[in-house]
């Protein structure tokens, strides 16, 4: 069997060529960023005229996909190759399979209401076309020659023009690579405690972040922050979870955390049954000792 | 011109409880609008707001109980003027393939449209898909990802960001365009608003026939929760405070 690999960064490319190889006996690897040697049997790659946006590059990749006979597509889950994969599937009949985390024998575990759950789900259709998180597979792994072929752009009957394009400045917020996390919640009764949390991070070099009420309810904290069903999804080594009650959909997004630690005044907030260490108190008294204390 | 936006309705994931036997229970929750629709219905009703004269009306398919008299007044409280809504459960978690399909009828019936104003991705699969099935069922173009949607001379101008650039696109309609949330905040309607929602037209349908679906769901459970030691500690008794700090020095 043949897979067709969609994506447009390097790791990208590697990570699911490393995964098409497990379950394919070739690969082709289809991308417009920068062509990448040796993790696909061929590298196919477009080059997007300057007034065109990649997203109409959509005929090139059909065209392309049917001449590679693949039955199975992996593609990467940015902006653009999420609509060429949609193009695709539509053209192969069939819907693609988003946010997957896992894949064997076919079947894709995925995210469902944003971690809430797990779907476990499988195409029927002729071809399978796979969104594929990143992550999922071990892009070092990956082998392959050093073919790169070039296809045209053959632009759809009607496409949209670009006419600029811009560096998007830096977030400052970086969750997924903080290896501490300082997370506020609704015991938080007033913005200006939320000092005592950014304290106690700023002396054990933490990331702040919160949940969704101070995020979505209050605004406190811009949306990056948030984190939990349909916000950000982090596994730093420790997580503390301060005035958070530890609700199912907050917890999704802490839940691989190393170590969690819970401070909370509700003696039966679910949180306890959910960390390593906690304390039953008001985070008025004890994260300024912990601040003293660290 | 005329403008349409797609909106999902799905039960509400804050009610959403685990069952013992690890599936979930939404048979409690409330329906709403999928989240990020909402941000979707507010950019369309922005268009609709800045170019005098012209209409907006809404698509949606879902389950039977999506026909749901508060959340289709939600709806038309927000700026749109008409609701098309196929509501049947035989269209209940549909893959975006057969979604794209149905709201492809309920666009036949709207009537002329210009635009078709989609949601970064609903609350449940968020797949991001819907949109660019529907252009490929509508055979139109498509753009993902807008931050900023106007109309000018004739075609629509967008803004969006990628991973690590933003780009100005301009795209002739027709067109479908997903919107990503930071668009615009959902408004907080009036109870103005709420009471002539009631009167705007409804046009509610069950499905012709059952969808032809790609993907079979093989299961949808709770993710395993980790173990945890659940040492925990109470400030009020007298060393209490200090033994934390020394088990989280500990851990540190």
């Amino acid at each position: 069997m043949n897979a067709f690999v969609l994506a447009e960064t390097e790791n990208g490319a590697r990570e699911l060529c490393a995964g098409a190889r497990q379950i394919a006996d070739e690969v082709t690897l289809f991308t417009f960023g920068n062509a990448v040697t040796g993790v696909a049997d061929k590298c196919l790659h477009l080059q997007i005229p300057e007034d065109a946006i990649a997203d109409d590059a959509y005929p090139s990749v059909n065209e392309s996909f049917d001449a590679s006979g693949a039955k199975v597509v992996l593609a990467e889950p940015t902006v653009r190759v999420t609509s060429l994969a949609g193009r695709l599937a539509a053209h192969a009949n069939t819907a693609a399979v988003p946010g997957v985390n896992a894949l064997k024998d076919g079947v894709a575990t995925s995210v469902y209401f944003g971690g809430t759950g797990v779907k476990e789900s499988k195409p029927e259709t002729d071809v399978s076309v796979y969104l594929i998180s990143a992550g999922t597979f071990d892009g070092t792994q990956a082998t392959g020659t050093d073919t790169v072929e070039e296809v045209e752009f053959k632009a759809p009957e009607k496409l949209a023009v670009k006419k600029g394009t811009a560096a998007l400045p830096k977030s400052d917020i970086d969750l997924a690579s903080a290896d501490k996390i300082v997370a506020c919640g609704r015991g938080f009764a007033k913005e200006e405690d939320l000092q005592l949390a950014r304290d106690f991070a700023s002396k054990i070099g933490a990331e702040v972040a919160c949940s969704r009420p101070l995020s979505e309810g209050v605004n406190w904290f811009p949306r990056e922050a948030y984190v939990g069903v349909s916000g950000a999804v982090v596994k730093p080594d420790v997580y503390f979870a301060v005035g958070i009650s530890g609700q199912m959909q907050h917890m999704v997004g802490c839940n691989d955390s190393g170590t969690v630690i819970a401070i909370n005044s509700d003696k039966n907030a679910p949180i306890f049954k959910q960390c390593d260490v906690g304390i039953v108190g008001d985070l008025k008294d004890v994260l300024p000792a912990l601040t003293k204390a660290l | 011109m005329n403008i349409l936006v797609a909106c999902k309705i799905v039960p509400d994931d804050q009610d959403i409880t685990v069952a013992s036997d690890g599936s979930l229970d939404s048979s409690r929750a409330h329906e709403i609008v999928s989240q990020y629709d909402l941000n979707a219905i507010e950019a369309a009703a922005q268009l609709k707001e800045a170019n005098e004269g012209s209409t907006l009306k809404a698509i949606s398919v879902g389950p039977k109980k999506a026909d749901d008299s508060k959340t289709k007044k939600d709806i038309l409280s927000r700026g749109v003027d008409e609701l098309y809504l196929m509501a049947d459960d035989s269209l209940a978690d549909l893959d975006s393939r057969a979604t794209a399909t149905e709201l492809a009828k309920l666009v036949n019936k709207a009537g002329d449209w210009d635009v078709i104003i989609v949601g970064d991705g609903s609350a449940d699969d968020y797949a991001k898909q819907t949109g660019v099935q529907l252009a490929c069922a509508l055979d139109v173009p498509y753009v993902a990802g807008a931050t900023n949607l106007s109309f000018q001379e004739g075609n629509l101008e967008i803004q969006r960001n990628l991973e690590s650039e933003s780009e100005d696109i301009e795209l002739a309609v027709p067109a479908v365009v997903s919107v990503s949330p930071e668009i615009a905040e959902p408004r907080i309607a009036g109870m103005r608003d709420i009471l002539k929602a009631g009167k705007k037209p409804q046009n509610v349908e069950a499905a012709e026939e059952k969808p032809e679906e790609s993907i079979e769901t093989v299961s949808i459970k709770a993710p395993k929760q980790a173990d945890r030691k659940q040492e925990v500690f109470d400030a009020s008794d007298g060393e209490g405070l200090d033994k934390f700090v020394s088990a989280v020095k500990e851990v540190l």
